[in-house]
């Protein structure tokens, strides 16, 4: 399929799927049990358990300061749990360094975005694409055959990436020149490039007008069926979250409240009380 | 006198094709590893023979300072710029590597050839060697292995330096390097003195021996092997190295430090690996330039050359040059070593004008062309016909200002490069505030996003064309 990637526009979502084969997707489930984190006196997470599925679309909510970045960031690695397990296809994620973490099948977006402001679009997307690749000093200095033909793959995989994200067209922009709603798109194929078999986004819906939001909307689901990824979003968007998210975790002061389907959750008192408050 | 000359240079050059052809069978890319390295030799014969013969002694003495300070630069470019870890004890491995090289010649001429002189190759030498020595035999030979071994254990230290960077970061880290090159300096400071016989040598320990390289007094016996052949080969690998290294997998993952040290890790680099490996490249690069430092005639390797005073002077360039840019790191070493010496002769600086005033008329001229910016969405992304014009005016209004600068001083009898720091501190600070990312911000000369003001402007133009 190598030639889709030179027919530059007429590509579809299945074609660039086809190229960035063997990009992950592999249908393994994150599990989550009892996971504990404090900070001090302030627990920031308690009892915090989870079991996304293979090619799933959950959502992550609860009110400002509930602990869900929190949660995103004790699954990469970035705190180390007090306690608890994360698996990922049956293996421990505990103790491993975010790096490991997002080579074990685990990507994310941030929730203030995160780009590699500098640098060109093109090789934010080339840059994530660099660890499922061999890299050596050697290869650099010797520019020797398989160096290059394996940056040639990682250009052709970053190309056909930005076109599923409609971002080709400004492959050579630096990253912190897009408007706010291509980072976070380029933030999301980014994440994408590394071949994760989860992806978690941190809002990706924040800042953006209704029309973007309608496009992500479509964007996040098709990269679910075309890609095969589970998805875990935290979302403050309630449209977003109740149209697209299969089932719906609740956290609140730490505290995973509720768990279910969109129906169910809305329909949940506590739920309504931990957002709305008692009467 | 051609026949010999030819005979001497076919072996080094079927060595130069042989080692490809061995590493080509590796890694299948025989062409690749040979270019560099011809294209380094062809460089430096270039400019031995063609320098020397055009040129004065003191001038080419210039040029090769130019050449070491590109080096040291660019080096400085791979930690500062590419890794993003601001390291200000960078001459620390400079000391390091010409200390070690310096120690090697200097104690392996006795042990070879029996005395220190140097015994000097045809491309050895700055003021030129002997019509027809030999090439990289002899001397020479020694001169190339000492400079490999003192930037390895540069290298060596690079990485003791790069490992507690893996905890510390910005400032904490700018501490420890600092104190890494003054701990050099007062090491280097409590050496013996230097071995001046063979019976000396003799009579010392042999452990001793190497490490004999003068303390307080400076390290000035070092056969003086340095010329421009050596040191603009270093400078053709330096850059073609990095030049790679910044278009590689290993070197966006770099880039990517520098940006965002907490994204890079989750989108899987192994930080801590690329900042050491950053620290060691680094590192080597500038112990080769230490080692050519050192044996350049007219220098007398002293531990102040691991002082933060040459740390800064490093730092300056890539500053200067826009953190993370080879070519700017390259432009500005050659721009802050080579004024100073401009400052001495006010008579030709004056001349600058002639280019300067031009500039600042047509610069004018292409301002008030120029227009209004782009209003809407393309301002967002910082189209600006005017940037270009902006520019033309800047680069005309440091030319004649240097030119006018030169006038005063010549004037009222000032001699300029008694000033010359309190002029690079008056331009870093100018450049602090009106272009904080340096001459040519993370692009390269080469890059076609350098040049979108220009594109801007014209666009702009035609575009208004277009409309009337």
């Amino acid at each position: 399929m190598t030639s889709t990637v030179s027919s530059a526009i007429s590509m579809t979502m299945s074609d660039a799927a086809e190229v960035l084969k063997g990009s992950g997707a592999a249908g393994e489930s994150l599990e989550v049990r009892g996971v504990f984190k404090s900070f001090g006196g302030l627990k920031a997470v308690q009892d915090f358990r989870l079991s996304l599925p293979p090619a799933a679309l959950y959502g992550l909510i609860g009110p400002n300061g509930a602990g869900k970045t929190t949660c995103f960031n004790l699954l990469t690695g970035v705190y180390r749990p007090d306690q608890g397990e994360i698996t990922l296809g049956g293996k421990s994620l505990i103790g491993l360094r975010p790096s490991e973490i997002a080579f074990t099948g685990l990507a994310r977006t941030f929730q203030n975005i995160r780009l590699f402001g500098e640098l060109s679009v093109f090789e934010n997307v080339k840059l994530a694409c660099h660890l499922r690749t061999t890299h050596s000093l050697a290869g650099v200095i010797l520019r020797s055959g398989w160096q290059r033909a394996e940056e040639a793959a990682i250009r052709e995989r970053a190309r056909a990436l930005l076109q599923v994200f409609n971002l080709h067209d400004r492959m050579d922009e630096s990253a912190r020149n897009l408007p706010y709603g291509d980072q976070r798109r380029l933030e999301i194929a980014r994440a994408l490039a590394t071949g994760p078999k989860v992806l978690l986004l941190d809002e990706p819906a924040a800042g953006m007008n209704p029309q973007e939001k309608k496009d992500l909307r479509k964007l996040i689901r098709e990269v679910r069926d075309v890609f095969g990824v589970s998805i875990l979003m935290i979302e403050h968007d309630m449209g977003v979250v109740m149209d697209l998210c299969e089932r719906i975790t609740v956290l609140d002061y730490g505290v995973p409240i509720a768990e279910g389907t969109p129906h169910e959750i809305q329909k949940n008192p506590k739920v309504i009380e931990a957002y709305l408050g008692k009467e | 006198m051609t026949a010999l000359v030819i005979w001497q240079f076919l072996w080094p050059f079927g060595l130069i094709i042989l080692v490809p052809v061995v590493l080509g069978a590796i890694g299948g890319s025989a062409w690749r590893v040979f270019w560099p390295l011809a294209l380094a030799l062809v460089v430096g014969v270039l400019m031995q023979h063609q320098v020397r013969t055009n040129m004065d002694a003191y001038s080419s003495k210039q040029i090769l300072d130019v050449g070491i300070a590109i080096i040291l630069a660019v080096s400085l470019t791979i930690v500062n710029g590419f890794t993003g870890q601001f390291s200000i004890g960078h001459a620390g491995f400079l000391a390091v590597g010409g200390y070690v090289a310096g120690s090697i010649t200097y104690y392996g001429s006795f042990a070879l050839f029996g005395s220190a002189g140097a015994t000097l190759g045809t491309m050895s030498g700055l003021y030129g060697a002997k019509e027809g020595a030999a090439f990289v035999t002899g001397g020479e030979g020694l001169f190339l292995f000492a400079l490999l071994a003192g930037g390895l254990i540069a290298a060596l230290l690079g990485v003791v330096v790069g490992l507690p960077s893996l905890r510390l970061r910005g400032d904490y880290l700018a501490i420890v390097t600092l104190g890494f090159g003054e701990i050099v300096r007062v090491l280097i400071q409590q050496t013996p003195q230097v071995l001046m016989s063979k019976d000396a040598i003799a009579a010392a320990k042999p452990l001793s021996v190497p490490l004999s390289v003068g303390g307080s007094l400076g390290f000035g016996n070092v056969p003086k092997y340095t010329s421009l052949f050596w040191v603009y080969a270093a400078v053709v690998l330096t850059l073609i190295f990095a030049y790679r290294l910044k278009q590689s997998s290993t070197g966006r993952a770099m880039l990517s430090i520098r940006e965002d040290e907490i994204a890079a890790e989750a989108m899987g680099v192994k930080t801590t690996y690329y900042k050491v490996w950053g620290f060691a490249i680094a590192a080597f690069f500038a112990g080769i330039a230490g080692g050519l430092y050192a044996h350049t005639i007219g220098i007398s390797l002293s531990p102040v050359d691991a002082g933060f005073q040459k740390s800064f002077d490093i730092i300056i360039m890539v500053v200067l040059g826009g953190l993370g840019s080879i070519s700017g790191a390259a432009i500005a070493a050659a721009i802050v070593t080579y004024l100073p010496e401009l400052l001495r002769t006010p008579d030709t600086l004056m001349k600058f004008a002639v280019v300067g005033v031009p500039m600042l008329v047509i610069g004018g001229a292409l301002l008030a062309m120029a227009g209004k910016p782009d209003q809407g969405p393309g301002k967002k992304r910082g189209h600006d016909p005017r940037a270009f014009p902006r520019a033309v005016i800047g680069l005309g209004v440091i030319i004649t200002g240097l030119s006018i600068l030169a006038f005063v001083a010549k004037r009222f009898g000032i001699n300029l490069s008694d000033y010359r720091l309190i002029l690079f501190a008056l331009a870093l600070i100018v450049m602090m505030i009106t272009r904080p990312q340096g001459l040519l911000g993370v692009r390269e000369l080469w890059d076609g996003a350098l040049y979108r003001p220009l594109r801007d402007f014209f666009s702009a133009r035609r575009a208004e064309g277009g409309a009337a």
